[in-house]
This record gives structure tokens, C-alpha cells and sequence, in this order.
């Protein structure tokens, strides 16, 4: 290895400075990621530009990745097929005589449905087409209706199955079975403290709220809901027993989403599919052509041991446990803003790990707290995915729902901390279910 | 209302090709269920060949689907922004879609051009598993590279003329 052309220190200026001043030129982030790597690729001796080619044909050539399409499937397939309409009747019948009634709804069908798809894009764009209208008629605030619907959406990567968890676990060698057990805990407790938090608000803003169902009505929800309930199990159990792997697993949820659609409730028609695959393959298509420039991004980054440089420092800073944990959960809160979730794994997880590793954190822990911080850049602009899609819905700008975001994130920020602080919680399902997986 | 017989006949053409994409991508995501499926249930059943090339399969399938999805893409305008101005007059936008325009263009074109040596790399080469020739996936990034420079091209000729005063024909 001879040396190269640039230093690391001008290849990182031409690398960021281009990505960013592409961004405010409003360039799509697709192409100002890989054409950020242009110059270099032009510059450099031992360098050439069918690099870009070379290396987002590698990224896309990959088993893992098509979780992605599967599970947009997954969520489109519940949509059309009526699969969604009785878990919004269940959940109704449960939560609907809470202050806020609809909003709470919003939450907990958001927890049911991380619970059989794993992608918050496409929880985000099928509630917001559900709830944020619905919630504008019975007088809730437009900019509540769109921040509880793209904040309850983040709940799908951190609730198993997830997109997030079978990437990082394929990426940074992490048992995707541990990562499911792990997500369960800190998932359910981000959703009571956003039904804590549309509590709260409900009672400050008088928001409406249902009469309590009958305990016949939260029977007979439940009865016809037991068919789309019994999917986690499924994905999760089959997982866990290695009867399939990750990315087949999310086969299984479109198997089974699609059984229960054309067989069992017999709502879809041909039109309903269609439609269903083309939005599947359009939204996912959209979100992997970044991830494969983000991955020549994340070569010439490692072609010029630009990270090793960046985190040269950190590691003899001396943190303990705690603020290694909290450090890595602001680098990806930070760079979840700017980056979608998994080109961000993929440059900054192997980045973090060994960080992680020297501070002595479980690997499993430490992967949740990257995945609950990642999941939270969803909604941070100004690239937050799950807020873009809410406000598209709602015809909105970003910035007029920015505040009530904001206002949600500090309840999650804090089951965050203790997250970090209280390593059981992503831990102890693990522990107690599958020891195995935690070696 | 096409002005110009040429502008309208490229008009109906790209929409034509459009329609087209979109019904390929949607038979690429119903393909893409049947390998996996295969992998799964062949573990499990006896009468159910356990054939090699389900992987591949699935995995050159989803290049194409990525990549298919990203000329719509390009044509429908949906790739991600970062929108940093959020409310602008219909010029100023057209100034700005102008100018980030000009970056996608080159973008495509980068996918034509080394595109075109990616795939001819790869034209006497098979696949590991299944044997296939392997030009037939590389040819997506040439097939890529050229829509983005029509998709965009004709994006960029609207904000043209929505500069000029004319509304979009």
C-alpha cells in the first residue's frame, strides 16, 4: 500500500463538504451521497469512478436486505386485506375510553403492528392515511395528530420483528434472535410513555374521547383479532427455534399477512394487490438506492481511515459503561438526522463497536441502544422518514409539527437513558428465554 | 397540450416506458416471494427440491426491483430531499429543481457510462450459484443511468418553462 493521492483530512473535507452542500441544493440524498464520492474516485490515483458502480451493486446483492421489501409488504398486505381494520376495532375497544381516545388508539395499534411488520416507513405512511384525518375531524391539533402518528411509527423497528435489528445483526456479526428478545422490553415501555404523554395532552387540550367498550365488544374484537395477534409469535418463535432465518422470517410475515388477506378475511381484490406490490416496490426501492451509496460513501470513509482518525481520542478519554453508552447513543441520535437508519449502521456501527466492545458493553446492548437512537432519528429533521411521510399526508410543513415532536421525544429520550443506564432492560427477556444467544 | 408533434410523441414515449417499469417492478416484488418461499418450505417437506440457486435468485431479483424502483423514482420525483427552504414562489422552486437538476444528471450519467464497462466486465462471466450470465444483472446500472438522464431531462425541461413564464405542457 503505497500512500495515497489526498490525505484523509481533505478527503473527509471534500467527502462531507460535497454531501452536505449538495443537501441544501436539494439534491436527492441518494445522489448527493454518491456524488459526494465523485472527485475523490476522479482525483485519486489508484481510484476510479466504477467504484460507485461497483460498490452499490454489492450493497443491493444482498440476502439481508430484502427484509426491507418484505416487510413494506407485510404492512401493505394488512392494510388491504382488513387485517388493520380489526386491530384498529381491537385496540378501540381497549384504549378507546382513554383521554384522547383516537390518539391512544394510534399508539397502541402502532405497537401491535411493529409486532408483525418491521418497517416505520410503512407504519408512518398507513397511519397517517388513517388517523391523521379521522383525528382533524374529532378537533385535534394538526400538529399533535402528525407528531403522535410519526413517533408512534418509530415503535416498529424497535419492537421485533425489525428491519433495524436483522441489518445490524448481519452487519456487526449480533444473534438476531437476542436482538428480537431485546427490542420486546424498551419497545413496550416507548409506547406507555406515548400513551402517557397523548394522556397528558389530552387532559391540558380537552381532547375527545369513546365511550367504554362493552367487555363483550373487547371479547369479540379480540376473537376476530387472534388470527393477525398470533404473527409476532409466529416470526418471532419460528426465529428463535431456527426453523428459518432472519430475512426468511419476513417472508413468513408476507406468507402469513397475505393467507390471512385472500383466505381468511377475504377483503382484498386484484386492484387492492396490485397496488400493495407496486407501493412496496416503490417506497422500498427508494430507501435501498440509498443505502448502496451510502456504502461507497462508507468505503472511501474507510479507504482513508477516516473514522479510525475521528475516534482516535475517544477511546482513551476513559469513559465507564454508562457514558460510552450515552456517547454512542448521541453520535447516532446526531447522525440520525442526517442519515437514514441503515446506511447509518453501516457506516457508524463498525465505527462505534469497538468503542463499545472497550468499554465493555454487551454487544446486544449496545445494539439496542444504537437501534432505539437510530429509530428516533425517524422523526428528527431534517431527515427524519416517518416525520417527511406524516406531513406529506397531512399536507403540512416539517416545521409547524416540529414542536409537538419535540414534546414527545423527551418522555422517549428518558426511557432512552434508562435504557443505557439499566442494561436488563434489553438483557433480561434475552437471558431469561434463549441464554444461548447471549454466549 | 403539446406544442411541438416531437415533444409529444418523446412525451407519450417516456410514459409508455413508465407504465412499463412499473409493471415490471411489480412482478419483480411478487417473483422476489416465490425463491424465499422455495428455501423455506424445501427445508422442511420432502417432495420439495432443495434447488441451490434460490439465494441468488432472490438477491439478483432485488438488484433489479432497487433499481427499477429508482427510475420511478427519478421519473415521479420521489427520492428523498432534505428540504431546507420549505415554502418558496413557483420561480424560485424552479431555480432550485433547476439547479439539483443539473446534479442528478450527472449522476445518471455516470451510471450510463461506467455503467456500460461494468456490464461489458462482466459479459463473459457466470453467477457462483446458478450459472447465469452475470451481464444480465450488471445491465441494470447502464438501463438505470439512461432513464435518470430521460426522467430528469424531462422534469428539468418543465421547470423550464416554468421559468419562462409558460406553465408546464
Amino acid at each position: 500500500m503505497g500512500a495515497s493521492t489526498l490525505s484523509a483530512a481533505q478527503a473527509s473535507w471534500i467527502l462531507f463538504g460535497g454531501f452536505f452542500g449538495m443537501l441544501v441544493l436539494r439534491v436527492p440524498i441518494s445522489v448527493a451521497i454518491g456524488l459526494a464520492c465523485l472527485p475523490i474516485l476522479l482525483i485519486e490515483d489508484r481510484l476510479w469512478p466504477m467504484i460507485l458502480v461497483q460498490e452499490t451493486f454489492n450493497a443491493y446483492n444482498s440476502f439481508i436486505l430484502l427484509a426491507v421489501p418484505f416487510f413494506l409488504l407485510t404492512a401493505n398486505l394488512m392494510n388491504a386485506g382488513g387485517i388493520t381494520d380489526r386491530l384498529v376495532r381491537f385496540s378501540r375497544a381497549l384504549v378507546g375510553h382513554f383521554p384522547g381516545g383516537l390518539a391512544q388508539i394510534n399508539v397502541v395499534l402502532s405497537i401491535f403492528f411493529a409486532g408483525i411488520s418491521g418497517s416505520s416507513t410503512a407504519d408512518a405512511a398507513s397511519q397517517s392515511k388513517l388517523f391523521i384525518e379521522a383525528q382533524r375531524k374529532e378537533g385535534y391539533d394538526d400538529s399533535f395528530s402528525v407528531a403522535i402518528t410519526a413517533v408512534s411509527a418509530v415503535l416498529a423497528v424497535i419492537i421485533p420483528p425489525s428491519i433495524l435489528m436483522i441489518v445490524w445483526g448481519g452487519v456487526l456479526t449480533v444473534s438476531i434472535g437476542a436482538l428480537f428478545l431485546a427490542g420486546i422490553l424498551p419497545g413496550l415501555l416507548i409506547g406507555f410513555a406515548q400513551m402517557g404523554t397523548v394522556h397528558v395532552y389530552a387532559k391540558l387540550r380537552n381532547y375527545p374521547t369513546y365511550p367504554r367498550s362493552t367487555m363483550r365488544e373487547v371479547f369479540a374484537s379480540f376473537m376476530v383479532s387472534i388470527p393477525a395477534l398470533m404473527t409476532p409469535f409466529i416470526i418471532i418463535g419460528g426465529k428463535i427455534f431456527g426453523w428459518f432465518t432472519a430475512t426468511e422470517s419476513a417472508c413468513i410475515a408476507v406468507l402469513y399477512a397475505g393467507f390471512l388477506s385472500v383466505i381468511v378475511y377475504r377483503e382484498t381484490d386484484w386492484r387492492g394487490l396490485w397496488n400493495a406490490f407496486s407501493e412496496t416496490g416503490k417506497l422500498s426501492a427508494i430507501t435501498l438506492f440509498c443505502v448502496g451509496t451510502a456504502s461507497a460513501f462508507g468505503w472511501l470513509l474507510a479507504f482513508y481511515k477516516i473514522p479510525e482518525a475521528l475516534m482516535a481520542g475517544v477511546g482513551a478519554w476513559g469513559m465507564g459503561p454508562v457514558l460510552t453508552g450515552f456517547f454512542i447513543a448521541g453520535v447516532f441520535l446526531v447522525v440520525g438526522c442526517f442519515l437514514d437508519a441503515i446506511p447509518a449502521i453501516i457506516i457508524v456501527g463498525a465505527i462505534l463497536q469497538p468503542i463499545a466492545e472497550g468499554a465493555g458493553l454487551h454487544p446486544v446492548h449496545f445494539a439496542m441502544i444504537g437501534i432505539v437512537s437510530l429509530a428516533f432519528g425517524l422523526v428528527t429533521p431534517p431527515y427524519g422518514l416517518c416525520l417527511l411521510i406524516a406531513c406529506a399526508v397531512a399536507e403540512m410543513r416539517v416545521i409547524d409539527a416540529l414542536k409537538d415532536t419535540c414534546i414527545m421525544l423527551i418522555p422517549m429520550l428518558c426511557v432512552l437513558a434508562l435504557l443505557i443506564v439499566w442494561p436488563d432492560m434489553a438483557l433480561l427477556l434475552p437471558r431469561l428465554i434463549e441464554p444461548d444467544f447471549l454466549r | 397540450m403539446p406544442s411541438h408533434p416531437a415533444r409529444g410523441a418523446f412525451r407519450r414515449a417516456t410514459f409508455l416506458y413508465s407504465r412499463f417499469l412499473d409493471l415490471l417492478l411489480v412482478l419483480t416484488v411478487a417473483i422476489l416471494i416465490i425463491p424465499v418461499s422455495l428455501q423455506i418450505f424445501a427445508r422442511f417437506t420432502e417432495f420439495l427440491p432443495r434447488y441451490i440457486w434460490t439465494e441468488e435468485a432472490a438477491r439478483f431479483l432485488l438488484v433489479w426491483m432497487v433499481m427499477i424502483g429508482a427510475m420511478i423514482g427519478a421519473r415521479e420525483g420521489t427520492h428523498f430531499v432534505v428540504d431546507l427552504f420549505p415554502s418558496l414562489s413557483p420561480r424560485k422552486q424552479a431555480v432550485l429543481d433547476l439547479t439539483s437538476g443539473v446534479f442528478v444528471l450527472i449522476f445518471g450519467f455516470i451510471f450510463l457510462w461506467y455503467g456500460i464497462e461494468f456490464t461489458q466486465f462482466a459479459w463473459f462471466r457466470i453467477s457462483e450459484l446458478a450459472e447465469w450470465p452475470l451481464w444480465l444483472i450488471h445491465i441494470a446500472w447502464p438501463i438505470a443511468g439512461f432513464s435518470w438522464l430521460i426522467f430528469t431531462g424531462e422534469r428539468m425541461w418543465d421547470s423550464l418553462q416554468i421559468l419562462r413564464g409558460r406553465e408546464a405542457g
